[in-house]
């Protein structure tokens, strides 16, 4: 990726922008037909156990507010319009962390006939986390993981 | 929003399931009304739908155990149970007793989680939240268990055709028992909660009250079905797996409300807890498997079993090959969005959550969507949230 | 034995409508209809009360490859309606050919009939008179016309099947 020279001004905005989105990157999630296996694990970050809100990823309802969308599933025919749409509707910068094997290549669901299989097909991902499905904890690491390219966005590109 | 009489179309999209209120809901679920009567419902279902049933004929046997435990995350090891069952019906096999009494062992503990899950996602819809935490915190005692025996939290893969693959040995079983004590102690408390606590009861008692005839006649089935009486439960009638052997004890109710829907799933996690216990004091001695051929032999096969939410069946056809012929899938999710829709149709609108909450509706096992319609021509969104206030209010 | 009694039960309800009653397995009896007598063992079932309709299962029957030089036969479809009463389960069969894919309704007598009958009409091509819905259960809206997955013809958008060799 090639540097870009910014002014002074633009560089400090957007070292804030950046420190802003670090410290609290509002989530939102989207099931694109998925078993909710990859869902309920989900869940589960924000219990007790796990509580992934203390490291201030909140997760929320609307699109427009939201930094980064959690996906799951290996999308289906009707949930790949939506999934478009939601997409869309998130304001720039935006990222796309896609939870679980069905969102690699189908997982135990490839070469059916409903599926597309691939999210980077629909929307470019940023981060993927495989497992079926993965564990709380490589959910939060796929989340840091981001957060890290968030960081140093040239060295992560 | 006010409450008053609409000649308009209103589109209520209404999210159900496990779910955050930041989590989006797919689905299609359409209610007619004219006035504060309900006069038609519907369903789309099929945003998860995902083409299994098909997609087993390309598979193997061995192939589709793991492609058939996928069609629920909650319910992955009864989809597999059922399938396995069948397939050895097929085959004309019966797995060893150690290894049906451990199936039974998972089952039961799946039972447990999915039940508690439910607890969790329906406090939370009627804004306990603090019960949400505590019942999904609790569960992770029992994640931990099956876990232990599996290695995964979800999807355990424990059974093979013709037995299983992990066997439970002496400190598993200490871990287990240790685990069900917590869970028992727990129980104690969230039964307190939902029999006493005035908030919870004021939200549960007499909503969505279906009574023993109609929920009979309209095929209900599962902790549904018998919180209103029906007495159909496939471990009793059917007993399949370890359920010979160590029968289970059938929990009704007579209220047939939101509240008895509550009470009768606790008291099947006493019964499960219990029979755990009783499994695990009395293992059978024998090996894990029975050999099955890799091509099974032509025929038909019927597989029932008692899924968390229900009756869950599988109808197995197979040429002689290595493949299935058809494979077919019935889940209790979709017995109960009959029961429901045809239950609605003349009753108030302001029932309708609570009831489609109550049923425990498994939205991947058939995606769940809810759409509710005024018959008109404006359109206006509802959410989960409207609609639920909407209930409360007219109830006040 | 509780299930042999079960089974003379349905045994006699069902012998004088259908062409074929036979205990296939300890607890399944598969009974024949025809398009015309489906309804009437529906009603006899009801009526006595014995069960509850389980599921509708569709089965795609190609006709087999034909012999050198000879017509090839016509393909036909089977319906299976399961009712289970404790642990017996009785399935009434029904079976039609491609050429007139036509069966009536049971909703008039089993109402929780119709989610399982949309999907016959979906995914097998069946039309069933008379039921009171037929909008779309699990396909979506955009799919194409004419195109039924569950039949054995349709193998996916030019997506290969997997193949797995030995697993």
């Amino acid at each position: 990726m090639e540097q870009q020279l910014d002014s002074v001004w633009t560089q400090t905005l957007d070292k804030i922008k950046t420190w802003a989105r670090i410290n609290s990157p509002w989530a939102i999630h989207f099931n694109s037909g998925s078993c909710n296996g990859c869902d309920i694990e989900i869940l589960a970050t924000l219990t007790p156990r796990y509580d992934v809100e203390r490291f201030g990823i909140k997760l929320q309802g609307s699109p427009r507010h939201a930094d980064v969308l959690i996906c799951t599933g290996p999308v289906t025919r009707q949930a790949r319009d939506r999934l478009l749409r939601i997409y869309e509707q998130m304001p720039d910068p935006k990222f796309v962390i896609a939870v679980g094997s069905c969102g690699l290549s189908g997982g135990a669901f490839h070469g059916c006939y409903n599926i597309t299989g691939n999210i980077n097909e629909v929307i470019p991902v940023d981060v993927y986390v495989p497992g079926c499905p993965p564990r709380p904890e490589a959910i939060i690491f796929g989340v840091a993981q981001l957060l890290e390219k968030l960081k140093n966005p040239a060295a992560a590109a | 929003m006010t409450v008053e009489a609409h000649t308009k179309t209103e589109k209520f999209i209404v999210p159900i399931g496990p779910q955050h209120p930041a989590l989006k809901e797919p689905g299609h679920f359409e209610f007619s009304v004219e006035g504060e009567i309900v006069t038609g419902a519907s369903i789309r279902l099929g945003f998860v739908h995902r083409g299994i049933e098909k997609g087993t004929e390309v598979r193997n046997w061995t192939q589709n155990i793991y492609i058939l435990e996928r069609v629920c995350g909650i319910c992955s090891h009864v989809h597999a149970t059922a399938y396995v069952l069948g397939v050895e019906q097929l085959a004309g096999v019966t797995a060893p007793p150690r290894a049906q009494a451990i199936r039974t062992i998972v089952g039961e503990l799946e039972r447990i989680h999915s039940h508690m899950l439910w607890l969790g996602v329906a406090a939370h819809e009627g804004g306990f939240d603090t019960l949400f935490m505590y019942s999904w915190r609790d569960r992770e005692t029992v994640m931990d268990m099956l876990e232990a025996i599996s290695g995964n939290r979800v999807h355990y893969s424990v059974n093979l055709l013709g037995g299983v693959k992990y066997d439970i040995d002496q400190k598993l079983t200490d871990q287990f028992l240790k685990g069900l004590e917590f869970l028992e102690e727990r129980l104690t408390h969230y039964m307190k909660v939902v029999t006493t606590d005035e908030t919870f009861v004021g939200r549960t008692k007499d909503i969505g009250k279906m009574p023993k005839d109609e929920a009979y006649m309209l095929g209900s089935i599962g902790p549904t079905g018998r919180a209103s009486g029906v007495e159909r439960d496939i471990r009793v009638d059917s007993p399949y797996a370890a359920y010979g052997e160590f029968p289970i004890k059938m929990v009704t109710d007579q209220a047939g409300d939101l509240q008895a829907r509550f009470i009768v799933r606790i008291k099947e996690l006493y019964e499960s807890i219990r029979e755990i216990r009783e499994i695990l004091g009395h293992m059978p001695e024998s090996e894990l498997t029975v050999k099955v051929p890799r091509r099974i032999p032509a025929g038909e096969a019927f597989s029932r079993v008692e899924a968390p939410r229900g009756e869950l069946v599988y109808f197995l056809k197979s040429n002689g090959t290595d493949t299935p012929e058809r494979i077919k899938i019935r889940t209790p999710s979709l017995c109960n969005w009959s029961s429901i829709i045809n239950y609605a149709v003349g009753h108030k609108l302001a029932d309708m959550p609570m009831l489609l909450a109550g049923i425990d509706p498994c939205f991947s096992c058939n995606d769940r969507s809810v759409t509710i319609t005024k018959g008109g021509v404006h359109q206006t969104n509802w959410t989960w949230e409207q609609l639920r206030q909407y209930g409360i209010e007219y109830y006040r | 034995m509780e299930m042999e009694k079960i089974i003379d039960r349905v045994d006699d309800l069902l012998k004088p409508v259908c062409s074929q009653v036979t205990q296939v397995a300890s607890f399944r009896i598969d009974a024949e209809v025809t398009v015309e007598t489906l309804l009437d063992a529906v009603k006899i079932l009801t009526d006595a009360r014995w069960g509850y309709l389980t599921a509708i299962t569709g089965l795609d029957k190609p006709a087999p490859a034909p012999a050198e030089g000879e017509q090839p036969g016509e393909n036909h479809m089977e319906v299976l309606y399961h009712f289970c009463e404790g642990p017996v389960v009785a399935t009434l069969r029904v079976t039609i050919p491609y050429s007139h894919a036509v069966i009536p309704s049971i909703c008039g007598i089993v109402p929780m009939a119709t989610l399982y009958e949309r999907e016959l009409i979906e995914m097998f091509g069946i039309t069933v008179e008379g039921t009171p819905n037929t909008d779309k259960l699990l396909l979506p809206d955009d799919w194409p016309v004419g195109v039924f997955p569950m039949r054995k013809e349709f193998t996916g958008f030019a997506i290969k099947p997997v193949e797995g060799e030995g697993e």
